[in-house]
């Protein structure tokens, strides 16, 4: 994500999925021609929002499958899973909650991408994304032909959304994209090789989002809301005025 | 009867704070809620971009002034938590500080430990500063330019005065009481000027010492406005705010400018929080708002703050305290740390209340607790509930003022107003109601 970022300003899906092409087709290692063909398969086997409110975790259950034939030609220990979860506007991942590490200690690494301005609604910020790096050698040498499971809850935060007259406004993120990274020692310098799942197979798995239903303002409160804001403000000036100049111990006795 | 000393008090509330912080460290690592406020992290990581000779304002949300920065910069070789025991050495000195202000004013030793016990003792207060909060180093240089005034000393008042400007900016407020304050009448050339003793009678009648501010407006009226103190109170407290900012923007830029500054001066929030303004601002946030309405919510804040200041500005203390009040209740967004802004000077106003605990004092504080907690009730509804409840909250944030307001009414009601200095001249007969 930090290479897409240096070369666009903001996170759109169409210039991603360019992105992730090229590097992909950038990637090819020596003696292992073809990227699809190692036999990594990357799959969500389950997408689900987790929590109540503003902040919720978006929990991914990410299967690890490699064809048992590719297994040795992999460098077990110096590969990593690499998910992108991108989001959708209107929600965040809080670069605080990632440090801690209470929760994320099994991670190589974690960082978020993009718009990590907490504070703007969703109608003025703009998309972010979360990388995750996952050790995956131990996985690699004793995966067994099912494969093997990763499990990410990732916190969320909801941003304050655009007015709407039934008073929610509906987020819908999608699958992440993933794809593993291995360190080849080459016949002349080591090279970082990037494999995912084929295209037919990564369509094949199911398509699921999440559907994430946050509060909004109504535009039906904005004229009386203000008119009575207003008045309030007055009355408590007005009160405060009346007390200060009449029923302190400033009142001036004639003599 | 209390009959702590104030040494006992202050090493029990230093202890009680060392466990507060080591305790706050633990459960940062072992349990999933952190008791680690959010903006210390923010303080600590801009801290340590500093000391590596970067910017702070590299750290996005760091809304400070580089002093923060600076004064935290240990927490990168040091300790994590030297900020921590920074903020609460602060607290204590400002328990200190109380007691000092209390006892220039011959307040009883009992009044002065209560006062002290009121703030060293609030669970709000105390959390505060081993959260991580710089709060309570603002509160600690205000009641250190009371003492200052008190003393007579306008250089180091005036000094200490344009810093705590610079580092926090709503302070500004305060510029202009502190100008009546100076009043010529008790600040003369080469003599420190007389503080006018607590006597028992405050607690129990409120006394108008009408006479003596007569003469005063009258002289006042008749002198230049401009003398030697108010002079010399403008001009330092000035330079200094100009060469702090000066030197930061030299560094730092227009970066400095906008994030510890202006930011502060033009903030509006959509996000929910205790103002008023929350949802209006919301619901037209996609908009710009028209001149005549940011007047108009402009407007109740600079009448409440003028009225204030022309009615109390000789009761500095007091002054400072109402309008602190009036500025958080009025203010555009508000948040619980601002609430601290006017905690530290409300033991310094207590000894001069006829108010008593029971039961309009205890009425007061349940009022402005149920007021705050109502308001909380809707705000989880929202946040952790997920319910859409705007206009509840709304309405919660109205009660809330209300609240503020009528107890703001009932201390100004109660409290025993008379100006902080006397005449070196013999003292009229005051007026007892």
């Amino acid at each position: 994500m930090k290479s897409y970022f240096e070369n666009y300003e903001s996170l759109h899906d169409s210039s991603f999925e360019d992105f992730m092409a090229h590097q992909l087709s950038s990637s090819l290692c020596q003696g292992i021609p073809d990227n699809w063909n190692v036999g990594v398969r990357l799959s969500v086997r389950e997408l689900s929002l987790v929590g109540e409110g503003s902040h919720r975790h978006l929990s991914s259950s990410i299967r690890l499958q490699i064809a048992a034939a590719s297994i040795p030609k992999l460098p077990a220990h110096l590969c990593e899973v690499i998910v992108i979860q991108r989001l959708p506007l209107g929600v965040f991942a809080d670069p605080f909650e990632l440090q801690n590490p209470h929760k994320h200690k099994a991670f190589r690494d974690i960082a978020v991408f993009g718009d990590t301005n907490l504070e703007l609604p969703s109608f003025q910020s703009n998309r972010s994304a979360v990388e995750f790096h996952i050790d995956a050698g131990f996985n690699i040498l004793f995966m067994q032909n099912n494969g093997t499971e990763f499990n990410l809850l990732l916190p969320l935060d909801a941003r304050y959304q655009p007015l709407d007259e039934s008073g929610y406004s509906v987020v819908e993120i999608g699958e992440p994209d993933m794809l593993m990274r291995c360190s080849v020692e080459g016949k002349q310098h080591k090279q970082s090789c990037l494999f995912m799942s084929p295209p037919n197979e990564k369509a094949k798995s199911t398509s699921a989002t999440v559907a994430w239903k946050i509060p909004a303002g109504m535009k039906a409160h904005a004229g009386f809301l203000s008119v009575i804001t207003f008045v309030t403000a007055l009355l408590s000036t007005l009160s405060i005025v009346y007390a200060s100049m009449f029923l302190s111990g400033t009142k001036v006795s004639k003599t | 009867m209390i009959s702590l000393k104030p040494r006992s008090i202050l090493l029990i509330s230093a202890i009680f704070r060392v466990g507060l912080i080591l305790f706050g460290e633990w459960q940062d690592t072992h349990v999933e809620v952190r008791y680690t406020d959010v903006d210390y992290l923010v303080f600590s990581d801009a801290a340590s971009l500093m000391a590596s000779g970067q910017s702070p304002y590299k750290r996005t949300t760091y809304r400070y002034s580089p002093l923060l920065a600076f004064l935290l910069i240990p927490n990168s070789f040091t300790s994590r938590c030297w900020g921590k025991f920074l903020f609460s050495a602060s607290d204590l000195f400002v328990g200190l500080f109380i007691r000092i202000i209390l006892k220039q004013r011959k307040v009883p030793d009992d009044l002065c430990t209560y006062s002290m016990l009121i703030w060293l003792f609030n669970p709000f207060t105390f959390t505060i500063g081993t959260r991580g909060n710089c709060e309570p180093i603002v509160c600690a240089m205000i009641l250190w330019i009371i003492i200052c005034l008190n003393n007579g000393n306008v250089v180091q008042a005036a000094f200490w005065y344009g810093l705590i400007v610079h580092f926090r900016i709503y302070p500004i407020i305060y510029a202009l009481p502190i100008i009546i304050f100076l009043d010529p009448c008790f600040f003369r050339s080469g003599t420190k000027p007389l503080l006018s003793d607590w006597t028992s009678d405050q607690g129990k009648a409120r006394q108008i010492n009408s006479e003596l501010t007569d003469k005063c407006v009258v002289c006042d009226a008749l002198k230049s406005t401009f003398t030697r103190s108010r002079i010399l109170f403008g001009l330092i407290s000035g330079t200094v705010f100009l060469l702090c900012t000066g030197f930061f923007f030299r560094l730092y830029g227009w970066e400095f400018l906008h994030e510890a500054l202006l930011y502060h001066l033009t903030r509006t929030d959509p996000r929910h929080n205790f103002s008023i303004y929350f949802y209006h601002i919301y619901l037209n946030y996609e908009r710009e708002l028209s001149v005549l309405e940011k007047l108009i919510s402009f407007l109740p804040q600079f009448i409440v703050q003028l009225v204030l200041i022309l009615c109390f500005a000789k009761d500095l203390v007091f002054c400072f305290f109402v309008q602190t009040v009036a500025f958080v209740a009025f203010n555009k967004v508000i948040t619980a740390q601002y609430f601290v802004w006017f905690f530290c000077l409300l033991p310094l106003i207590l000894p001069w209340s006829n108010m008593k605990l029971k039961w309009k004092g205890l009425c007061c504080i349940l009022l402005w607790m149920g007021a705050q907690t109502h308001w909380l009730l809707w705000g989880y509804l929202l946040e952790f509930k997920g319910k859409n409840v705007f206009l509840q909250l709304w309405m919660a944030s109205l009660l809330f003022l209300a609240a503020n307001t009528f107890i703001l009414i009932v201390l100004i009601r109660h409290h025993n107003y008379g100006p902080v200095f006397r005449q070196h001249t013999d003292l009229k007969t005051t007026k007892t109601t």
